[in-house]
């Protein structure tokens, strides 16, 4: 099996009069884990719908290997969909099921068993192949519908959700056998959630999609690190936000007057003085001490033990403001009234835009 | 009844127990006991009575005209002795043959004639074949009603589907014998066109040919075999149909694969429903073959009871057809692999 590329000019998808993708321009390359991001209703569904061929565009182009996809149905393309709720026929074996595929492709009933006795091998299932599907648990289900589509030997495998039914422990262990078998197989993965986690552990490169826009197309460590809007600021992860106006800005510092006092941090976008602008600060990197190059007072109001490491929830001008800092002796035994500070590379600072969550 | 009494209290539990028992008794056992018990008992046949009182009487006749014509007085004694036991003999027939006794046994089943056999033979194979052609129109129907539409087009096909049946199914069949007749719509507009010659009876006799009823039936029950296929398409998770789809599979293959085995309970619900109606229709036969077309069964039945007057006969006829085609379906759900299970959901 080898992967292609995915490659999506220009497309939108309209339903009527709502606009459910924006205009999107997207190359996602051959053989990569590539995830949707974005929370519900965002259009990450139909997008992954319009790559499978069940949607036509409404306009732009699809292309998937260079190969232009309009007018093409599912059936046509070498993309195989695995659905949220799996879709397994529930009145057929789980070899039939594997087999179906081939089926369809006319390969006789002993090549086709037999290929499908090697599927389900490949995602440790072997002699499952006269059970029912009724008869399997939720991640022995999961992966027999990974068997299935992997049996028509798709270039693009196309996974919608499929790990939301799990319980969490399970949820984790198959995280990381997704992305094994995607390493074995070599072929083109899309994966659409809306669990940051699953989205961060697994891929190679995340969109970040919202209201039918992608936000931002990035490594998993750079969407974190580094995320382009205010909207992938604080979907991905906590963030601290400041509202403020812009005082003076450069290319590399800005600095701004918020509630808690004048800050400087990193802009992001082209920030003129007096403009009103987000300031980000992720809840690990605010120290608590007065050392860094921002600081200001505030009140210790809540704290939260999670194990590794200890939420602080601060007050400081009637802003909450979230501490996460590690375990241990210098977490314990603090004052209420204290002083926190964050460097200036440790600060985002937006344009105004909208938040994830409202 | 324990568990019943636990679980509703005992008043509740009293009602339900007692409903249930009338419901078994009104709908299944007094109307199937009387017909059964009826089936399977014969009067002495009268006429062999009749007969042996006629002899009788001519042999009184003739013993009376030997008396009469007899001098010896012995003789005359002897013969009035013979007169008078005849006269008791015959006394005592003509008693029996105003009440004649009641006989038990299966002789009701066994005296079908051959012709009648033909008939119910016949009867079961066009209504298998009723319920195979409203198959084949009912089928895309129920997929079209339950699957291939939005919401508000299922809505429209539904009532589209119910209008009909708001209409007398008398009123129903004698619409369709409008439009088959002789004279009837379909002829009237080839006879518009010239396709056929009205004046010099050049018609098509669509009401001569078996067909006109098959055609009555399947609109009377169709929808019989539409909605339990509807309601059992409408189970089936749409994403199984997109899954097979985007594995490859044809629209046969989809159908063949996912969604008529899904659909099967329905299908065997559909078709018991609709070859139990067939099999037992009275009045589309009747009214769509004017006697032009060959009996149904359920013409010999009802023959049997208000022509014929043999209330027994008809009952055996009655219960024959109920008993082959209980056996019918039993070996059709046999053959589809549904059990009753499947079917009661």
């Amino acid at each position: 099996m080898r992967g292609k590329d995915v490659r999506l000019d220009k497309v939108a998808i309209r339903f009527g009069g709502t606009t459910a993708v924006q205009p999107t321009d997207l190359a996602i390359e051959a053989g990569e884990f590539f995830s949707i991001l974005g929370p519900s209703g965002c259009g990450k569904t139909t997008l992954l719908r319009t790559i499978s061929g069940f949607i036509e565009p409404s306009d732009g182009r699809v292309l998937i290997g260079g190969e232009d996809m309009a007018g093409k149905g599912p059936n046509e393309r070498p993309t195989a969909l695995i659905f949220q709720n799996l879709a397994l026929f529930p009145l057929m074996s789980v070899a039939e099921n594997v087999a179906f595929g081939l089926e369809a492709r006319g390969v006789r009933k002993r090549q086709r068993l037999a290929r499908a006795e090697e599927l389900l091998a490949l995602v440790a299932l072997e002699g499952y192949g006269g059970k029912m599907p009724s008869d399997l648990s939720g991640g022995q289900r999961q992966r027999v519908a990974i068997a299935r589509a992997l049996a028509v030997e798709p270039s693009v495998l196309l996974l919608d959700e499929p790990l939301s039914a799990l319980d969490l422990k399970l949820r984790q262990h198959m995280r990381a056998e997704l992305r094994a078998i995607q390493k074995r197989v070599g072929i083109t993965f899309i994966y659409i959630t809306h669990d940051q986690g699953e989205a961060l552990t697994m891929s190679d490169r995340v969109a970040v999609m919202s209201r039918g826009r992608i936000e931002q197309v990035a490594s998993a460590d750079s969407i974190y690190a580094d995320p382009a809007t205010p909207f992938v600021s604080t979907f991905v992860g906590e963030q601290n936000v400041f509202p403020g106006t812009v005082v003076s800005a450069n290319a590399n510092e800005a600095v701004v007057e918020t509630p808690v006092g004048k800050v400087s941090g990193r802009p992001k976008g082209a920030l003129a003085p007096g403009a009103p602008v987000l300031v980000m600060v992720r809840p690990e990197r605010l120290a608590l001490d007065g050392r860094r190059e921002n600081s200001f007072p505030a009140r210790l109001a809540e704290r939260h033990l999670e194990g590794a490491s200890v939420n602080l929830v601060f007050e400081a001008k009637e802003r909450r403001i979230l501490a996460v800092v590690p375990n241990g002796p210098a977490a314990r035994d603090l004052p209420e009234e204290m002083t926190l500070s964050f460097g200036r590379s440790d600060a985002m600072v937006y344009p105004e835009g909208p938040l994830a969550n409202g | 009844m324990g568990s019943l009494a636990r679980a509703y209290g005992r008043p509740l539990a009293a009602l339900i127990i007692g409903i249930t028992v009338l419901w078994i008794l009104a709908l299944i056992v007094v109307p199937l006991g009387a017909m059964v018990e009826q089936s399977l008992w014969w009067k002495e046949s009268a006429g062999e009575t009749s007969l042996t009182i006629d002899r009788l009487y001519n042999d009184i006749a003739t013993l009376q005209l030997d008396r009469d014509s007899a001098t010896d007085t012995e003789k005359q004694a002897a013969l009035d002795a013979e007169i008078v036991a005849k006269q008791a003999q015959a006394t005592e027939l003509e008693a029996s043959e105003k009440n004649p006794r009641k006989i038990y046994g299966l002789a009701n089943f066994t005296r079908m004639s051959e012709l009648h056999i033909y008939i119910f033979v016949r009867t079961i194979f066009y209504a298998l074949l009723v319920t195979l052609l409203a198959l084949v129109v009912c089928y895309p129907l129920a997929y079209a009603v339950a699957l291939a539409s939005g919401p508000r087009k299922t809505v429209v096909l539904t009532v589209a589907l119910i209008v009909p049946y708001a209409i007398n199914e008398l009123l129903r069949v004698y619409a369709w014998l409008m439009i088959l007749d002789y004279r009837g719509v379909i002829n009237g507009v080839l006879g518009w066109l010239g396709v056929v010659d009205l004046d010099n009876r050049g018609w098509i006799p669509f009401l001569e040919n078996p067909s006109a009823v098959f055609v009555a039936m399947i609109y009377t029950y169709v929808l019989f075999m539409v909605f339990p296929m509807v309601n059992t398409l409408e189970t089936l998770d749409r994403n199984q149909i997109e899954a097979a789809r985007d594995l490859g599979a044809t629209s046969w293959r989809i159908h063949r694969r996912v969604i008529i085995p899904h659909a099967k309970p329905g299908i065997a619900v559909g078709c018991i429903m609709t070859f139990m109606l067939s099999a037992g229709s009275y009045s589309v036969p009747q009214i769509m073959t004017r006697g032009q077309g060959g009996d149904w069964f359920s013409q010999l039945v009802y023959r049997q009871f208000y022509e014929s007057n043999n209330w027994n006969m008809g009952s055996a006829y009655a219960v024959s057809l109920l008993v082959v085609c209980t056996l019918f379906i039993l070996l059709m759900m046999r053959l589809f692999g549904v059990g009753l299970r499947d079917i009661a959901k």
